[in-house]
């Protein structure tokens, strides 16, 4: 891996020419950003192989997956990386998300930024679901039906939108064809655009976060030759990570939604909307499934905004003190998820 | 160092990607099958190749697997293959037997185009349990005649085509009952139905639904499935329920036979009954015929509105021939059956005998001294035997039930 230090190559050319050291340690950004980028890349890669063999349409769609997982060579593998890289990306999302609030980043001029960033979170979390909506088999019913009743729930526009998401009074051929569209094209345009504007934002924005010059204790930097090697590093023990879990804990299936199947005794949302099923069971499925997850986000919209700021020289490190109010309110809130989501999964929990 | 590392981590992405292409080589390799029914490629004979074929008139490369059984033909994972099975390894279970045996009207349908074999089975009084329950409940005062009211399932019958046969049946229903004696039969006494789960132990062991009689599985382990369809039933099977003990109404308890038969002379009925040398030396579905066992198609109160068949049917009386018919033309319901059970090489122009119900038997002919063969339908041996008339038989004239029959003609042993 010799490379000319005076003509980078493209990709070396995509990175800034040097950055400060102690900011490109891994305990500090934790890779979040980075592998988010290369997780998006093998979900393209991943669900192109897929789209060959998937069929959007509800008699063929459950048994479309099924010929990929157990007749297509190696389709096993493609599909249980692209539903593990899915798990991961909201994961490494949600640690981008929190690593940033913790360390203060979000302060000006990254505010804008921030926000691209929770977009992405939005959109990425969008993908999962129609993603997961896809399968169209017994195991995503309950989410399909109460996912898009949610929808139904809101006051005056709800009806109009629910037929614009689901495309007819019941979930069927057109909610299908709908989810396969936004899945393949109108979400995924979407995170890559808005991804590559929250990359663009990056740069702009001046590259990480740094404490200015004279408040640095560390002035060192590393090259972006040095930048590429870790980000390969991260990258090639990612991929053989995800092999392994991929080749050993297969992605559910179940039996495909066919005319008269009955709504699987235990319904269950995704993991990541485990907190709004939670949620749901208190009341009013408009209140408590829509407009306090709303709240959340505009919550989280807000901390760059409404909640004090950390000073430039507190920048480039762990907790700075002037951003005390923020680094609460986002541990309360992930305490506050967390347990939903434990009380969801606890068997005493019950639905309705 | 970071060369070191890159190496080192690259190395680990090449073992994981040897490992998946190892898991991938360990796969089962893809056994598909197009059958000609459905036209849908199914892969069960990927693990099931070596089950055999069910009978000759369901061969598998035209019905496949999953036309019967359900099932996901794609799925090469065991739970999710069989998680959408009809009636689990037994399609043929009452509860689902019109999607499966029924489906695209194969056993489903009217009596004109003789495909009403799931119609016939299931209001039957060994579907319905009819006769047992209406008797038990006249017994106890629960009901006021022995007309059956109530079945283990409730059924209809728009289309009445005897003097005995009823419009419908409730659900027996034990909560509903006031008298202990009829509770206790609910409990130990429903055995021996055809949704019946059998009572434990070989000489109960049976499926349930069509398989109950068509499936071969006495004096077997029902945890080794048996994988056939069979008209040619043995009295073997039928005595899965019938001559197996007695029922004691007063403690409503069943009592298993206590003999130890060695021969088929001894094992065929209980000790305490009276019969003559063609029904142990036959099988029960030699003579017994389809309305019989199967049902004519009406809802009945108990079996002596079913069964008809008596020695006369075969041998005629004194003054009397038994009834024949001879076959007209290759859609004749005896040549059919014959051609399912192939003992008897029937052909147009031969005379069988019928019943007096018009039912033809099938497995037998009439030769050309005036004497029948009979071909056992399980064992393929061949019977031949005369009509009564012109006999030195001593019957009175009156007398032509089958037990006055067995006055003379009963075996001793």
């Amino acid at each position: 891996m010799k490379a000319n230090p005076t003509r980078p190559s493209f990709f070396h050319h995509l990175h800034p020419p040097t950055i400060p050291a102690p900011q490109a340690r891994f305990r500090y950004t934790l890779g979040a950003g980075g592998l988010s980028v290369y997780l998006v890349l093998l979900l393209v890669i991943t669900g192109i192989l897929e789209m060959f063999f998937y069929v959007p349409s509800p008699g063929e769609a459950a048994e479309s997956v099924q010929t990929l997982a157990f007749l297509v060579p190696y389709g096993w593998l493609v599909r249980n990386l692209h539903y593990w890289v899915a798990q991961l990306l909201v994961v490494v999302a949600i640690i981008h998300l929190l690593r940033v609030v913790f360390t203060g980043a979000y302060a000006p001029p990254r505010r804008f930024n921030y926000l691209l960033g929770l977009a992405l979170l939005l959109l990425s979390l969008l993908l999962d679901f129609t993603g997961y909506v896809l399968r169209w088999d017994e195991g995503v019913q309950w989410a399909l039906v109460a996912g898009t009743n949610l929808v139904k729930s809101i006051p005056i526009l709800g009806e109009g939108l629910y037929r614009l998401v689901v495309g007819g009074t019941q979930p069927g051929p057109a909610a299908l064809i709908r989810f396969y569209a936004w899945h393949i094209f109108g979400l995924t345009l979407a995170l890559v655009g808005v991804g590559a504007w929250h990359l663009f934002r990056v740069r702009r924005d001046g590259g990480i976060a740094v404490p200015p010059p004279e408040a640095r204790r560390d002035a060192s930097r590393i090259s972006r030759f040095e930048l590429v090697r870790r980000e390969a590093l991260a990258a090639i023990l990612a991929t053989a990570v995800l092999i392994v879990v991929a080749s050993i804990l297969p992605a559910p299936i179940a039996p495909p939604i066919r005319e008269g199947s009955p709504l699987a005794a235990e319904a269950r949302a995704p993991w990541f909307f485990l907190w709004v099923q939670q949620l749901l069971k208190w009341g009013d499925p408009f209140i408590f499934g829509v407009l306090i997850p709303v709240m959340v986000i505009v919550l989280l919209a807000g901390i760059p905004y409404w909640l004090p700021n950390p000073r430039p020289d507190e920048l480039g490190r762990w907790f700075p003190a002037g951003n005390r109010a923020a680094s609460l309110l986002l541990v309360i809130l992930v305490i506050i998820l967390l347990l939903l989501t434990i009380l969801a999964l606890s068997p005493l929990s019950t639905f309705p | 160092m970071q060369t070191i590392r890159l190496f080192l981590a690259s190395l680990l992405l090449c073992l994981s990607l040897l490992g998946a292409a190892w898991l991938q080589s360990r796969q089962p390799r893809p056994v598909s099958l197009l059958p000609t029914l459905t036209g849908q490629v199914e892969y069960c004979l990927t693990c099931h190749a070596d089950l055999p074929e069910i009978s000759p008139s369901h061969p598998v490369e035209t019905f496949g697997c999953v036309l019967c059984h359900g099932g996901e033909r794609l799925a090469l994972d065991a739970d999710l293959a069989h998680s959408t099975m009809r009636g689990g390894r037994n399609p043929s279970e009452f509860a689902v037997v019109e999607a499966s045996c029924g489906s695209g009207d194969c056993h489903s349908g009217t009596a004109q185009d003789q495909r009403d074999h799931i119609q016939r089975a299931v209001t039957s009084v060994q579907g319905t349990y009819a006769g047992a329950i209406a008797s038990i409940r006249f017994t106890y005062g629960a009901q006021s005649d022995q007309t059956a009211r109530l079945g283990v399932y409730p059924v209809q019958d728009d289309h009445l085509t005897t003097a005995t046969g009823l419009a419908s049946l409730g659900t027996f229903d034990p909560s509903q009952e006031s008298s202990p004696s009829v509770k206790a039969f609910a409990d130990y006494c429903l055995d021996c139905h055809l949704s019946a789960e059998p009572l434990p132990g070989a000489q109960y062991a049976r499926l349930t639904g069509c398989a109950a009689c068509h499936t071969p599985t006495a004096n077997t382990d029902l945890d080794q499935p048996v994988h056939r369809l069979t008209t040619a039933i043995p009295y073997t099977q039928c005595n899965t329920c019938h001559n197996r003990g007695n029922y004691d109404l007063r403690q409503m308890q069943f009592h298993p036979r206590t003999d130890q038969p060695v021969d088929r002379l001894h094992d065929y009925y209980q000790p305490i009954a009276q019969f003559v040398r063609c029904e142990w030396t036959l099988d029960c579905v030699d003579c017994h015929t389809r309305f019989e066992a199967m049902g004519d198609g009406d809802i009945h109160s108990n079996k002596k509105e079913i069964q008809y068949i008596q020695c006369r049917t075969c041998h005629g009386t004194l003054d009397e021939l038994p009834l024949t018919r001879t076959i007209a033309g290759q859609d004749d319901l005896a040549l059919r059956m014959a051609f399912l059970n192939p003992v008897i090489d029937l052909k147009v122009g031969d005379t069988v005998l019928v019943t007096e119900q018009g039912e033809p038997l099938w497995n037998t002919r009439q030769l050309a001294d005036g004497a029948f063969e009979l071909f056992g339908k399980a064992t393929g041996q061949r019977f031949t035997f005369r009509p009564v008339m012109g006999t030195a038989c001593e019957q009175k004239l009156d007398q032509q039930e089958s037990r006055d029959c067995h006055e003379c003609h009963s075996v001793k042993r």
